[in-house]
């Protein structure tokens, strides 16, 4: 699998009390889990920025365990569970899930001058894994974002969702299997 | 061979070295059998096109997210005015406490000071010069009047009358506009079976039939003929013997294809594909061209490797039916894999078909047919 850059830790002095640039350096990214996870812009802002007062708040917890880039994950998925664990808003979530217009997701393939009938196919596979990726429960979802989005490793998965290793095995390859499937009945 | 090359690896061995948690000898055995590494590269592409979309998708949002909120581009001040005070922030269980104290011993607060006094309005009666009682009274009867005179109308004969006559209307023809069919644009070549490819000259003329190809001409024939082409109108050159105008200068040749045209391909057209017309391809399904039906299709058979690894899927195949019905030029678009690509193409070799037509005519038509491989 081709790895990518990592994300840079600049090792500042401050670290958690330079604020400002702990915004710019990480948001990027929690965001990015967050509107992965719930399709919804306007909830993934409001948690990006729990997300950071969160981190701000706690900041005497963090003990440099691990980077600051997994804790912040860690507690970006810790949100994004307690946003879905909240009944109150199922009801207009999944009319949200209904909503979305999964299309939207293949018009951001990064076409470096493919042939149309290249990027026909592979806009039928972004969908059909992303419409694959919906079914799935949290815990899989999760797991699966962050490890083919993200590209974190299995340790880091497991610092950041708080399981062992084992069973974010199992949720991972539960959750590979349905997207599999869901790639195959496209076909 | 290697022993870990006997068997391919199982769906769930591909999932596992997806996830990244492959054994030494799953990774050897990718890196060594082509069929499972291709397996695994395809899906590896396809994630990764998950994940360029995602992120470029977010990108977005976020810039959108970003534009939005460039007052408060200062992060370090956006904090501050989300931070709850610390006097205010009580963690819950101190603020039942202090609930349920207050409700026991409500604390006295001081006595409630009246700063202002009531004042006494004056009666509204009067703002209107007295006439209220006159002009409600007006209003009401104008009303009754208004009502009476409508339901009076609605009793007479004629009213009812011309009530029930009606206008028909005719319903506009609102079919949403379809766009005029394409004039057909057939692609063809053609050829003589020559050993160079063709030359540069003029195009012989254009026809709806070849009687006389433009190749080997008859000497001294008792009817001079003309040689013709089947090909759309063209730019056309000044030359002293035929050929293709857009092609390079040698030896005089009509080209190595097979029929009676000029160029590589087949049929009485110009250039690399069959049929009549000029270019590189057959006829394309539309604008006149009827598609072809497959009237004979054996089913395709299971290679063992891909039964014992229950693979299933489609493979698409791309292929030019031609005018007796037989498919030619069959390729692999979206390939299966574990031999069931090679198992396709050999069935649907054996296919036959009622052949396209053009114009009442059996043409050659170029397709596309899935097939698939499920197992029962």
């Amino acid at each position: 699998m081709p790895k990518l850059a990592p994300v840079v830790e600049v090792p500042s002095a401050g670290g958690l009390n330079d604020f400002e640039s702990l915004v710019r350096q990480h948001r990027s990214r929690i965001f990015r889990f967050l509107i992965a996870s719930l399709r919804d812009r306007e909830a993934a802002e409001n948690l990006t920025q729990d997300c950071f007062v969160r981190a701000f708040k706690a900041r005497d917890q963090f003990r440099g365990g691990s980077t600051l880039g997994t804790w912040l994950m860690h507690i970006a998925a810790n949100l994004v569970r307690d946003h879905e664990a909240n009944s109150r808003l199922k009801f207009w979530r999944r009319k949200l899930r209904a909503d979305l217009d999964p299309n939207d997701l293949s018009d951001w393939i990064p076409d470096q001058q493919k042939s149309p009938e290249a990027l026909a196919l592979a806009k039928e596979q972004v969908d059909a894994i992303w419409r694959a990726a919906a079914n799935l429960s949290e815990r899989q979802r999760t797991v699966f974002l962050l490890r083919f989005v993200e590209d974190m490793d299995l340790l880091e998965i497991a610092t950041v969702t708080g399981m062992k290793e084992g069973t974010v095995k199992t949720h991972l390859f539960r959750a590979v299997q349905s997207v599999r499937l869901g790639l195959e009945e496209r076909k | 061979m290697n022993p870990h090359l006997a068997r391919h690896l199982t769906r769930e061995q591909i999932s596992k070295c997806l996830m990244g948690d492959a054994t030494p000898q799953e990774s050897q055995h990718i890196q060594d059998c082509a069929v499972c590494g291709a397996e695994v590269a395809r899906l590896e592409s396809s994630f990764a096109q998950f994940r360029g979309s995602i992120r470029r998708w977010s990108d977005q949002e976020e810039q959108i997210s970003r534009v939005r909120e460039i007052a408060t581009m200062n992060y370090e001040t956006h904090l501050e005015r989300l931070l709850i005070p610390a006097s205010v922030d009580l963690p819950w269980y101190k603020g039942i406490v202090i609930s349920v104290r207050e409700l026991i011993h409500p604390p006295k607060l001081p006595p409630l000071e009246v700063t202002s006094k009531p004042v006494k309005l004056a009666s509204l009666k009067g703002l209107y010069g007295g006439h209220e009682t006159t002009a409600g009274l007006g209003s009401v009867i104008a009303h009754v009047a208004v009502v009476a005179l409508l339901l009076f109308a609605g009793t007479l004969k004629p009213v009812q009358q011309a009530m029930k006559e009606f206008v028909p209307l005719i319903a506009p023809d609102l079919k949403p506009l379809q766009p005029k069919p394409k004039p057909e644009q057939s692609k063809g070549g053609g050829g003589s079976p020559q050993k160079t490819a063709e030359t540069k000259g003029e195009l012989p003329k254009i026809a709806p039939k070849s009687f006389v190809p433009p190749i080997r001409p008859q000497d001294d024939p008792k009817l001079a003929v003309n040689p013709t082409i089947v090909a759309p109108e063209m730019p056309n050159i000044n030359s002293p013997n035929f050929g293709n105008p857009l092609a390079g200068v040698g030896i005089p040749s009509a080209g190595n294809g097979i029929g009676t045209g000029i160029g590589s391909g087949k049929g009485p057209g110009v250039g690399p594909g069959s049929g009549g017309g000029f270019g590189g391809a057959a006829y394309k399904i539309g604008g006149g061209v009827s598609a072809p039906v497959p009237v004979y299709r054996p089913e395709p058979e299971y290679s063992e490797e891909a039964r014992k690894a229950k693979w299933q899927g489609a493979v698409l195949l791309q292929l030019v039916v031609d005018e007796n019905g037989v498919p030619q030029d069959i390729k692999v678009i979206r390939s299966l894999g574990l031999g069931l690509d090679q198992k396709a193409i050999e069935a649907v070799q054996k296919w036959r078909f009622k052949p396209g037509q053009k114009d009442g005519k059996a043409v050659p038509v170029s397709a596309n047919i899935e097939v698939n491989f499920r197992l029962l």
